[in-house]
């Protein structure tokens, strides 16, 4: 028996990112491996991220998941990329365990945009 | 798409919906003969000439005898009342058995059974087109060797093998030869009065018949074991009470394929060289399978720098199958395309169109827009690679 793999915020994400691009010659954080690459790029003003977008190629968790992170954190104090909870993620997304490594790693992609933000602006 | 579904479905080739003649019938011998058919009374035989007809209607469809068939309920039940029942009775003869790496689960989980239980197996790995020779089929015989079973059209690729050529090769060497045509049966023609097969399986549900009821055709003078035990019905083989109207509702289904596989083979001919024609565009494309030979109601095809899963989400509303199709609710790549030489990346990325009867023009042309808007969809989210 089939159940939906998604939830809805997975679905409307998926279907309508609203993040997805480039900051232009914004901080980037990337990640390859586990079958997937994620490039997320910053632009900070005053300690604030003033615009944040993704771009992704895995499932569709990992795409509703950066998406869900540009969301969360634009417009946010830069410092709040610390605070990326891997485990409110999975909840929201309702993401299948065996994908928990894959959401580990976009935390550590978030980190380290936090860090290329803290050494570019 | 009609206009009272919100999805258009291409995966005709994991089911098919219930013919509307073959649904009438059903219903009628629901009511007309539900006694069971193993009874001696009236109303039993009436059942039982309900079955006979059915059996009738099944060998007009494949040139057989009616009486070489046991009822079962699918071509897996078949697949292992053959193979099982077929390498257990021959045991003291030999234990070596030949099979392909890309049969369907339902073969080769009934092999890896037998293995663990002392039998050797030989496991043929398949061209890049998915066909496996003569010559290296002839080759992995053995004086030993009691049983072959090769699939005529594969699940997930749609590569027919030359199961005539390969017959003949069991023949030559006294080897059982088992055909699972669960893919095959009511789609191309067959003619078991000349081809040498000994075994073979079949699921109505895959030609517009109800699930739940297949048929093992066993020629004349082959032995098997039978897997159950209980009543003494179909000659021990393969006892229960039948069900009478699933069986009619084969029978039925038999019938009208018989009378339109023709029709059908140029209509999926023509549809999928225009799915082909129309996805093309995007590039990267590789068909996996033979792209000229293969039976023409699939097209299963991989793509350059698209993840697999986000693809099958992005071509919603389609039904289709994916890599990963003989489990669809798995993510691993499918083995069947592994063994073909592609990549886990390719074999992920893999859709299986499957076309069936109620398959359109207009059908197509979605679908195919579909594809195109998924892939590149999917292609423009996604970063450069680093390396």
């Amino acid at each position: 028996m089939s159940a939906d793999p998604y939830n809805s915020r997975v679905r409307e994400y998926f279907a309508n990112p609203q993040h997805c691009g480039d900051v232009a010659d914004g901080a980037t954080g990337f990640f390859e491996d586990q079958g997937m690459r994620i490039r997320l790029t910053a632009e900070a003003v005053n300690g604030s991220i003033r615009d944040m977008r993704f771009r992704a190629w895995g499932c569709p968790h990992v795409i509703a998941a950066a998406e869900a992170a540009c969301r969360q954190f634009e417009g946010r104090p830069v410092a709040e990329l610390e605070q990326f909870s891997t485990a409110q993620i999975m909840e929201d997304l309702a993401v299948p365990v065996e994908k928990t490594g894959r959401i580990l790693a976009l935390e550590d992609t978030v980190r380290s945009l936090g860090q290329a933000i803290t050494d570019r602006f | 798409m009609t206009a009272d579904s919100d999805f258009l479905y291409l995966d005709y080739a994991a089911t098919t919906p219930l013919d509307p003649q073959v649904a009438q019938l059903m219903q009628e011998v629901h009511t007309s003969a539900f006694a069971n058919a193993g009874s001696t009374h009236r109303a039993g035989r009436r059942s039982a000439a309900v079955v006979g007809r059915a059996a009738v209607q099944l060998g007009a469809l494949l040139q057989a005898d009616p009486d070489c068939f046991l009822w079962t309920s699918g071509a897996t039940e078949s697949n292992n009342l053959a193979i099982a029942g077929a390498a257990k009775i021959r045991a003291h003869r030999g234990k070596h058995l030949v099979t392909m790496r890309t049969e369907h689960k339902a073969v080769v989980d009934v092999f890896i059974a037998l293995e663990k239980q002392g039998f050797e197996i030989s496991w043929l790995t398949p061209d890049a087109n998915g066909h496996v020779s003569s010559e290296d089929f002839e080759a992995a015989l053995r004086e030993d060797t009691q049983l072959a079973s090769i699939m005529h059209i594969n699940n997930e690729t749609g590569v027919v093998q030359d199961i005539a050529a390969l017959g003949a090769i069991c023949r030559e060497h006294d080897v059982l030869f088992h055909v699972d045509g669960a893919q095959s049966v009511g789609k191309v023609h067959m003619d078991l009065d000349t081809l040498p097969v000994d075994l073979l399986s079949l699921t109505a549900h895959k030609f517009y018949g109800p699930s739940g009821i297949g048929a093992l055709y066993i020629a004349d003078g082959v032995h098997i074991e039978p897997l159950m035990f209980g009543g003494g019905q179909q000659r021990r083989l393969r006892p229960g009470s039948l069900p009478v109207d699933l069986i009619a509702g084969l029978g039925a289904a038999a019938e009208v394929a018989g009378n339109r596989i023709d029709k059908d083979l140029e209509k999926f001919t023509t549809l999928r060289e225009a799915l082909w024609r129309g996805i093309q565009d995007v590039g990267g494309l590789q068909i996996n399978g033979s792209p000229d030979s293969g039976y023409p109601g699939i097209l299963n095809v991989s793509v350059d720098d698209v993840e697999g899963e986000s693809l099958l989400l992005a071509l919603e509303p389609l039904c289709v199958a994916a890599g990963s199709a003989c489990n669809s609710q798995s993510q691993e790549p499918s083995y069947v395309l592994r063994a073909l030489g592609r990549s886990d990346f390719e074999a992920q990325s893999a859709v299986r169109f499957s076309l069936g009867r109620p398959t359109t023009r207009a059908d197509i042309d979605i679908a195919a827009a579909t594809y195109r808007n998924a892939v590149r969809k999917l292609r423009d989210m996604a970063p450069e690679r680093v390396a």
